[in-house]
Order: C-alpha cells, then structure tokens, then sequence
C-alpha cells in the first residue's frame, strides 16, 4: 500500500510536467527567451542579414538621450497616457455612477457604448481618418454648420495628438464603464439607502461613497489604461503614422519603424528596454498600491 | 406635484437625454461609416452633409471588394483566432489542471515564471522575437502568427483558479474508479470548467481577431493577411476615395458587430467578471 502510493506520487509529478511542458516550452521560446534576449541586444549593435552583433556597451542609450525624435515620442506617450487615464476613466466613472444610481441601463445603450470597444482599433481609425478629414470629414462638417472654422486634426501637427486622443477616449470609454458598473454592483443598496434617508445629496453621495468604496476598482482600471495607453500603436498608425513631422509618434511607433523599416534591431532593443523599465515601474506602483486598497463590504 | 418631485423628474429626464446624447456620440462614427458607404460619390462632397444615402447605392462595395480580397481576409483571421484560441484553451487547461491539482518541485517557480511572461508585452519582445522566427524560416507564415500567442498566461491563471475552488473529492473518486489523468482532464474537468473556458475563449478571440502590431510584422505577402492588416494596407495615403474605404470597413466590422450583439450580455459579464484582457 505505501509502496503504491509513493509509486502513484511520483506519477503524479511526472505528470505535471508533462501537463505544464507544453505551456513552458511555447511561452519560454516565444515569450521569455526574446524578451531577455532584446534585453541583451540593446547593447549590441545587430545586423541581422550578416548575423553580426557587435557589442556596443552603453551606445545605443546614449544615442537615444540625444535623439529629440525618441524624446518627443516619450513626451507623446506620457501626455497620451496622463489624458486618457484622466478623460476615459473620469468620464467612465461619472456615467456609469449616473446610470447604476437611477436606473438599469439597457442593452441597446450598453450596445451603443461597448461595441466601440469590441471593433478592432485599426478598423475603428480608419473609420476616424475619414471623420478627421479636413476637407471632406464630418467633424469639419459639423463645425461649419455651427459657424465655427474648422481644424487640422490628424493633418496639423497641433491637433494630430489631440486626435489620437480624442479617438482614443471613445474606443476605451465602453470597457472603463463595464468595469466600473461591476464594482458599482458589488455596493450594497443600503449605503445609498442609508445616506439618502440621512438626506445625503446626489454629489455628497458620489464624493462620499461612491468614489471612496470604488477605490480598489478605480485603482485598477488607471493602472490598466496606463499600461493599455503606454502601449499605444495601432491607431497612430493608422490615424497619423506618427505625423505630421514626427509630431504625433509614440514610443512603440518609433520601435517599431526602427526595427522593422530602418532595420536597426539593436537601438530598437534599446527603446524596448526603456519601454520594459515604464511598463515595470506602473507594474510595480500596481501592486503597492492594490495590496493598501483592499476594500471590504 | 411638490416642488422636490418636479426637480426628481427634471433629474430623471435631463440623465435620460444625456444618455441618449452620450449613447448617439458613441454609435455616430459607424451610422457614418455605414451612410457614406451607400452614398452616392458626388454626395460625399456636398456641404451641407447628406445625412441618409439619396439614392443608397452599390458603387462603393464593388469598388472595394475589387481592390481588396476581403473573404481571403476574413479566412485568414478566423484560422489565426481559432487555432489561437484552440491551443491556448487546450494548453491552458493542462497546464491549469497540473497547477492546481499536483504539489510538484519548483511548482510555484514556474506559475511565477508563467505570469511574468504578462508583465512583458509583445511590444518589447517583438525585435528579437522578429529574428527568432527568421532564423526558423517563420517569418510570413502562419506559423509566424501563431508562434507568440499558442499559449497563453492568462487562460493557465484563469483555469487553476477554477480548478482550484473544485472539490477534490472528485478528482479522488475518479482516480480510485480507474482513470488517467489525462481522461480526467477532459471528461470530468473539462465539462464542469465549461463556462470559464467559454469566457477565456471570448477574450482570446477578440483579442486575436483584433491584434494588428505582430501580424503586420510577420505578415509580407498579401495572402496571409488577417482583416486588421488588410484593412490597415487598404488605406491608401496618396489615394483617398471615402466612399469605398468606408464601405470596406463596413465590410470588415459589420459581421463582428452583429455577432456582438447576439453574444453581448455574455461578453459584458465575461470581461467584467475576468477584469482583464490579454
């Protein structure tokens, strides 16, 4: 009987590593090994027709302290990140506490604010390029009804950005609202009946119990669409190509056209392994803080 | 009527308007995009707008599906979010399984190393992911697509924690009538897991259906590009016609919408129960 059981143990481990090979072997190549070994490059000069690294120590970094088109690209991200984080989850959390308050929002609404969301980024831009046209779009269209002059969106330097936002807000604004309409529910009705019966006003009850019994969640979704809007790509791809002249390019915009037009891997690890250490860091603000908020009902 | 319950009606109707305003803001970029796909060409010039097709027509969709193999699109994304989802399903419940049920040396070492792999995007490890699929010969391939995404952290963490909260007794039960692991797995696992793997295979299909970053790097010839891709390449900087780019991404976002539509209370709770997407 003990002999059996030991015999069935150490199956049973056998098995385990079977079961969780597969898993290992695909995300350690795929996942593990280049994202150390992008790490690794970043030092390295890499031709990749010749296969010839060249170790260039701290070069690619020092290059990429100079380089104004990489800076412009981290000032890009951080604006893109702050005011999608600011407009996208306050809007979010303003509606949804509207909605969740006074009534059951119906499917036809949650449709309208969440299919946004499941369309694909690229699609949905392209869709915008055309609304931001300057000549033909309808958001010019709409100002020159009302008597206002119109604007350059994605075609000017000074509105590309604002654009890339603006499109931004409203492809993220549905998932913000999913969340928060979650956490809305795991409220129990008696605070709110508590606090009206103590004649509590609609704002004192958003700033006084609302706001502070979401906090877990409110954590979550500005880590979340920090870490989502630090990632920005698609829709500067398709919106701006990171234009006009550079003036709407984000860091993985930059990566990305430096590995894959100008073929320069090694300096594009480099922006990886800065894009990594801002990833990280929100990462790591995430858990500090998620571990303080714990909010029990 | 008292005054505080004229001021709650007026509350009540001004919230009604504002999520009508809200709701019509959110849905007019695609009733847009649907209106200048059947406009005629020379209303899409005209100022003031034409707010409705007069008269709707074709044009535009012909124009579009000429330019661009959009069926050949729609293939090539539903191979990719299928297989996608298949394996990291199917990986996703061994591995969850073997987490949960097993105690195993270096156990907690290897769900650790697992998660990690969340916390760096594809954003970093595409430059050296790019010269790992050439140097397999992967590069504009399918195989290229798949590579990163055929398993997936995510879908392991969700199906252990499922897993987890199971009774034992009825892994026991079934050791003790006789049965392999892996017949465990997926007769008795399997089933009861059913609407968890459900939730985790919508996420992983959206996500997949919708990536753009990673197959517009691997992908080089026209035949393997999924709808995303297509779409992207459809877009013509030099060569602006409206009308039959807005018709092509009727054509790419249409279908999805509406499959949306009939799946959407189950999506809504899948995403706000799981919380996150990768």
């Amino acid at each position: 009987m003990k002999n059996w059981l030991i015999m069935a143990k150490k199956q049973r481990w056998h098995n385990a590593y079977l079961f969780i090979a597969p898993v290992l072997i695909a995300l350690g190549l795929f996942r593990i090994y280049p994202a150390i070994q992008t790490l690794v490059f970043s030092f390295f000069k890499v031709n990749i027709v010749s296969r010839k690294y060249t170790w260039v120590a701290l070069k690619n970094f020092s290059l990429l302290l100079e380089d104004l088109t990489f800076r412009r690209a981290l000032s890009n991200t951080f604006v893109y990140a702050f005011y999608i984080v600011l407009m996208s989850a306050l809007i979010a959390l303003v509606l949804s506490s509207l909605f969740s308050s006074k009534m059951k929002l119906g499917d036809v609404y949650k449709a309208a604010y969440f299919v946004p969301f499941i369309t694909s980024t690229v699609a949905a831009a392209v869709v915008w390029s055309y609304l931001y046209d300057p000549r033909f779009g309808l958001f010019n269209m709409i100002l020159k009804l009302v008597g206002l002059p119109g604007r350059g969106w994605i075609a000017s330097s000074r509105d590309a950005m604002l654009s890339v936002i603006i499109f931004s807000i409203w492809k993220t604004l549905g998932y913000n609202m999913v969340i928060f309409l979650a956490g809305l529910q795991n409220i129990p009705d008696m605070y709110y009946e508590a606090a009206t019966i103590d004649g509590a006003g609609p704002l004192t009850i958003f700033f006084r119990l609302t706001v502070p019994l979401l906090a877990p969640t409110i954590v979550f979704v500005v880590i979340y669409n920090t870490i989502l809007a630090l990632k920005v790509f698609d829709q500067v791809f398709v919106l701006t190509s990171g234009g006009p002249a550079k003036a709407s390019t984000t860091v993985v915009l930059e990566l990305y056209e430096m590995a894959f037009l100008h073929y320069r891997f090694g300096y594009a690890a480099s922006m990886a392994f800065v894009f990594f250490i801002m990833i990280l860091v929100v990462t790591v603000i995430q858990y500090a803080i998620s571990s303080k908020w714990e909010v029990q009902y | 009527m008292t005054l505080a319950r004229v001021s709650r009606m007026t509350g009540r109707i001004l919230l009604h308007i504002s999520i009508v305003t809200f709701g019509i803001l959110m849905i007019m970029p695609f009733y847009w995009m649907i209106v200048t796909s059947f406009q005629i060409p020379q209303n899409l010039i005209t100022f003031p707008p034409k707010w409705w097709p007069q008269p709707p027509t074709l044009e535009h969709f012909k124009e579009a599906t000429q330019q661009a193999p959009f069926l050949l699109y729609y293939r090539n994304s539903l191979i990719v979010a299928n297989i996608h989802v298949f394996s990291c399903i199917l990986l996703g419940l061994l591995a969850g399984y073997a987490f949960a049920v097993y105690r195993f040396p270096l156990q907690g070492f290897f769900f650790v190393l697992i998660l990690s792999t969340l916390m760096v995007p594809i954003q970093v490890t595409s430059v050296s992911l790019y010269i790992l699929m050439s140097r397999f010969g992967w590069i504009d391939t399918f195989t290229g697509i798949l590579a990163p995404d055929i398993a997936s952290a995510f879908s392991v963490f969700f199906m252990r924690q499922t897993i987890k909260s199971m009774p034992k007794a009825l892994i026991d039960a079934a050791r003790i009538d006789g049965a392999g692991e892996l017949r465990i797995v997926f007769t008795i696992i399997a089933p009861l897991v059913k609407s968890v793997m459900a939730t985790i295979a919508l996420i992983l299909f959206i996500n997949s259906w919708n990536d753009f970053l990673w197959p517009v790097i691997v992908i080089n010839s026209e035949r393997l590009r999924t709808l995303p891709v297509g779409i992207a390449f459809f877009k013509d900087p030099f060569h602006i016609n409206f009308g039959s780019l807005m018709a092509a991404t009727t054509i790419a976002t249409m279908p999805m919408i509406f499959v949306y539509l009939f799946l959407q209370r189950f999506v809504i709770k899948g995403i706000a129960t799981s919380g996150l997407k990768f």
